[in-house]
């Protein structure tokens, strides 16, 4: 099973314009965003604030976000789950008793924070950073690296793959949305 | 109050509603015949439940919702009651087990004993708290509970008591949610 993909060699990231990512989580006819606020996605969760449709729902821990998401799934809606690096460190109990013991479809958007644009984030002098690719591997979770406008399409492989193999897909955000 | 005795009562009131029960919970649950439908076993995750419940109460919001949680369970996510109350899903019911220690590992004693659940529920947007240390006062009040608007906290004092919570005897997470969501999608 390939764990990563990414666009293409270069390093750098770039941001990405938070109405495309918002119109590519829209037609995904996501129903819930679950979020505990993240940096790297303030513009995204300024705009999705105002949606009526995903419904933007914050909760205080990520253990809550990831344990809702599994509710919502199993009541038949289409969640998705929004936070940065620090909290999937946070979290990763309820990763395992949760979405990989229950074998929970599940799309991850994760900000690296703090991660220098121009540096892969393996590389990283920031250790939240350069934990995050290595602990994914670790779990056998795959993720997908979003540098960059080109990469807006690796959110629906990732939903896509999430229900495939019905575990987690995360999709790690290199920079700050525009 | 003994944590079965609590079972019995609410199984006895469970009526359509989906449950949800964690830890110590459990097997008397399961015993009471509580588990036998709609039912989910948050297991290896402390303080999962209620939020895990709140999902499907807010995805399914004309069905009653009851959790069956525990207070050292409540005490790893007491953020979850602020989550709960700002959600405010109008048929969840969140009971919880009190007796002040970790009944899995062997009763330790919690680090305190100083709080007040009904309290803290209250000052995070729960509509109406309830609190029972006879199963016989709390069998008798099940009706009025279930019938008011929440999300609504019911406190449950019970006696320490401990079982051994075995690896290989607990359910399996994945086919209980596959059995769950069809039940209430299909």
């Amino acid at each position: 099973m390939m764990l990563v993909r990414r666009s293409g060699p270069s390093p750098a990231a770039r941001s990405v314009p938070a109405e495309r990512l918002l119109a590519e989580i829209q037609a995904l006819d996501v129903t819930h965003v679950l979020n505990v606020p993240d940096t790297h996605q303030k513009t995204l969760l300024a705009l999705l604030a105002k949606q009526e449709q995903p419904k933007l729902v914050t909760t205080c821990t990520e253990d809550e976000a990831l344990a809702m998401h599994a509710g919502l799934y199993v009541g038949g809606q289409r969640p998705m789950i929004s936070i940065q690096n620090t909290g999937l460190c946070a979290c990763m109990n309820a990763m395992r008793g949760i979405l990989l013991e229950g074998r929970v479809p599940a799309l991850l958007l994760i900000g690296l924070l703090h991660r220098e644009p121009d540096l892969p984030s393996r590389q990283s002098r920031v250790l939240t950073v350069r934990l995050t690719e290595p602990t994914l591997e670790a779990w056998n979770i795959p993720y997908y690296l979003m540098e960059s406008e080109d990469d807006l399409h690796f959110l629906r492989e990732a939903y896509q793959r999430s229900y495939d193999e019905r575990g987690p897909v995360v999709v790690l955000l290199g920079a700050k949305t525009a | 109050m003994l944590r079965r005795e609590a079972a019995e009562a609410l199984a006895d009131a469970k009526g359509d509603a989906i449950s949800l029960v964690t830890m110590q919970a459990g097997q008397p649950w399961a015993e009471s015949g509580g588990s036998e439908v709609l039912n989910l076993n948050v297991v290896g995750c402390m303080g999962a439940a209620s939020t895990w419940a709140l999902g499907i109460a807010l995805a399914q919001p004309e069905k009653r919702v009851i959790v069956l949680d525990g207070d050292g369970s409540l005490l790893m996510q007491l953020g979850s009651l602020v989550t709960i109350g700002a959600q405010a899903p109008a048929r969840f019911y969140h009971f919880v087990f009190e007796n002040g220690t970790y009944g899995t590992s062997g009763n330790q004693p919690m680090p305190s004993q100083v709080h007040d659940f009904c309290g803290l529920a209250r000052s995070a947007g729960y509509k109406a708290t309830f609190s029972f240390e006879d199963a016989a006062a709390l069998r008798q009040a099940l009706p009025e509970v279930l019938a008011t608007t929440g999300p609504v906290f019911i406190r449950l004092a019970i006696q320490p008591e401990h079982t051994e919570l075995s690896g290989s005897g607990t359910p399996n997470t994945a086919e209980q949610v596959e059995k769950l969501k069809a039940a209430l999608t299909m």
